[in-house]
């Protein structure tokens, strides 16, 4: 096999399967530990808070895989899930930073 | 990238489906297999042909058995390099014995947990387990693979790949890509309703292909959906370790809350203590279950801190009634039987839990539901399969005008992950009757003997698809059929010859689960030689087509 250059398309799906996959888990993993953090201070039982945002999360994942396929701006698209991704999982640790 | 929406989904179901189908067709089929793991042990171990007992005694048969448990030299080495200085000796502080049963279980998996002195993560316990028959308490022999339980069944849900644990992220990232190619294939097509009625079996192979592949993803739709989904679920700990790591610290201040409100201690208190009879605390939950109109036999049974002042032992009732695999938990204290906790109605989510995982797991005694699950499971084959079909069809001609390999090397792959794997699947449970009884390692065999044939039945497979390079079908499909249909039958000869269990001998005793993997192995051989036989007129058909046209040019 020759050690060609990605030309540009095959280069881009490369960036948008990464996109969703890798940004679409930093959200779904930011999305868990947010909702396992406030679901817990809100007054839910640790498990039943973990499991619904786990469940939840998953779904959120699935949601957003497919959006990165269908949005035009690649980079974009994953700056907002890697983003808001980073967010909640910072808004969980401050929550919890509050509660223990 | 895409014009539309819809394109995206197309493109987005054609290649993570082709890539990752093949993965989904092993999660697929031993999913189904699972659903009769049990069976398939009784099949495969014919010193366990017997009826489903109960939990037996724990004072009488369970204690000397959980005393004499030792973890074995495998998993102490595997332990090694996660512990600071050398492995001791022997293991002597239990962190917990248990023993789970259903009731379809005749023989008993017990398993029992230590603590590691110098362990780098002090939580982490090195475990023994062993299987025994619960009239006598004697064990099985160590090397007896249960086939069904502990070989099909996580190789559906871990490829058996147990590296990094990458096996089980590989089947995790399946299921999200079904959920994705579920979604994206309704919105593919948009006469979903009509598609439920459409197969023409006479049309070309690409259209009927495609037809069957709307067909078994539209009718069971909610079952695929509901078990990939299910499926991330249960393992949700461990794609997202959340609650161990970024949030480990709310996790233990959770299990402190816990403590405080059950008064089931966490951690040992240092301080010796007696066992008191474990029987009379079994007796006492059965007598509370039976009081809240809900009698029942015990499903799982663990002891926590075995020997400490800090000991308790956990109770719980089987659910073969019930969608959830275990539950109504009753705990007493080791060293003198009083009642310290009672477990709680579910709360509204725990209860959704319990209904999404038992029914993914269904422990539950309801025989036409557990066919419905197989069904499923092979409806789901078919839709993976003639997807893969379809791919290669739609391509193979317009390739071998370009001289492109693509359409042969993922037909390929269809032939090696459908037939192949039916091929190793056999090979295994012929493997299983033809060993000797008291070869070394005979399970490491049985599994050689599984990856060994799927590996021949994919260079098979490579060397006979050499047609579709040309345009035409594979006769690597036909062959397989017939292998797959003569190793069926050989495999239910060879059960006969062995055990003497022939078909007679257990359908007249009633004995369905040897009987019953006999029965679907032989309808899997009619089956199969039903499709050998089509798919050799078919070659034929195109042959004699052909031939008129090179007659006609002629004439």
């Amino acid at each position: 096999m020759s050690t060609r250059v990605l030309d540009p398309s095959r280069q881009h799906i490369v960036l948008r399967v990464a996109a969703a996959l890798l940004g679409g888990y930093a959200f779904a993993w930011g999305f868990i530990a947010l909702g396992t953090s406030a679901l817990f201070a809100a007054g839910m039982p640790f498990h039943d808070a973990e499991f619904l945002s786990s469940m939840l999360g998953i779904l959120a994942y699935l949601a957003v895989f497919l959006w990165v396929f269908a949005v035009p701006g690649l980079r974009r698209a994953g700056a907002v899930l890697v983003g808001a991704g980073a967010a909640m999982a910072g808004l969980a640790s401050l929550l919890q930073h509050t509660l223990v | 990238m895409f014009a539309n929406f819809r394109l995206a989904m197309a493109w987005l179901h054609t290649w993570f489906g082709l890539v990752l189908g093949f993965v989904l067709m092993v999660v697929f089929f031993f999913g189904a297999l699972s659903v009769f793991d049990r069976e398939i042990d009784r099949w495969g171990i014919p010193a366990s042909r017997f009826e489903p007992q109960p939990m037996p005694s724990f004072d009488k048969v369970l204690k000397p058995v959980f005393e004499s448990m030792q973890p074995t030299q495998e998993s102490i080495d595997r332990m090694r390099p996660r512990v600071d200085g050398p492995m001791p000796e022997r293991y002597d502080t239990v962190r917990r014995w248990g023993a789970y049963t259903t009731h379809r279980d005749p023989v008993l998996g017990v398993f029992a947990g230590y603590e590691v002195p110098n362990a780098k993560d002090p939580d982490e316990a090195i475990f023994a387990s062993r299987t025994i028959d619960p009239r006598t308490g004697a064990a099985l022999p160590d090397d007896r693979l249960k086939i069904g339980s502990r070989f099909f069944y996580p190789l559906h849900y871990s490829l058996n790949f147990h590296w990094l644990d990458l096996g089980y992220w590989i089947v995790g990232l399946a299921a999200l890509v079904m959920l994705a190619a579920l979604v994206s294939g309704v919105v593919m097509h948009r006469k979903i309703f009509r598609e439920f009625f459409t197969f023409r079996p006479r049309k070309s192979t690409q259209r009927s292909a495609l037809d069957l592949h709307n067909l078994t993803g539209v009718v069971a739709l909610p079952f695929h959906f509901f078990f990939a989904f299910t499926g991330l679920v249960i393992f949700a700990g461990l794609y997202f370790p959340v609650t161990h790591t970024q949030l480990h610290p709310l996790h233990e201040l959770h299990e402190q809350h816990e403590e405080q409100e059950t008064g089931l201690p966490q951690d040992r208190a240092g301080v010796p203590a007696p066992l008191a009879s474990v029987d009379a605390m079994v007796a006492e939950a059965q007598r509370r279950w039976a009081s809240r109109g809900m009698a029942g036999e015990v499903g799982f049974l663990a002891l926590q801190h075995v020997g400490d002042a800090n000991g308790y032992v956990s109770i719980y009732r089987a659910g073969t009634d019930r969608i959830a695999l275990t539950g109504e938990g009753i705990h007493f204290k080791a060293s003198t039987g009083e009642v310290l906790h009672e477990d709680p109605p579910p709360t509204a989510v725990a209860s959704v839990a319990e209904f999404l995982t038992g029914l993914h797991l269904q422990h539950f005694r309801h025989w036409l539901l557990r066919w419905l699950y197989v069904l499923g499971g092979l409806a789901g084959c078919v839709c993976i399969a003639t997807g893969l079909v379809f791919f290669v069809e739609k391509r193979k001609r317009q390739h071998a005008k370009q001289g492109s390999s693509g359409a042969r090397v993922a037909d390929a792959m269809a032939v090696t992950t459908v037939t192949g794997m039916l091929v190793a699947t056999l090979g295994m449970l012929i493997a299983n009757r033809l060993l000797p009884e008291n070869l070394p390692n005979r399970g490491d065999w049985e599994q050689y003997c599984f990856w060994g044939a799927w590996l021949l039945a994919m260079a098979h497979a490579f060397w006979r698809t050499a047609p579709v390079a040309e345009g035409r079908l594979a006769p690597a499909w036909r062959e397989q059929c017939w292998a797959v249909a003569a190793m069926a039958v050989a495999a239910v000869l060879l059960n006969w010859l062995t055990t003497g269990d022939h078909l007679l001998r257990t359908l007249a005793a009633g004995y369905w689960p040897v009987a019953g993997v006999d029965l679907f192995m032989l309808v899997s051989a009619a089956l199969a030689a039903y499709a050998a036989r089509r798919l050799g007129r078919r070659v034929r058909g195109a042959a004699d087509a052909r031939a008129m046209v090179a007659e006609a040019a002629r004439a």
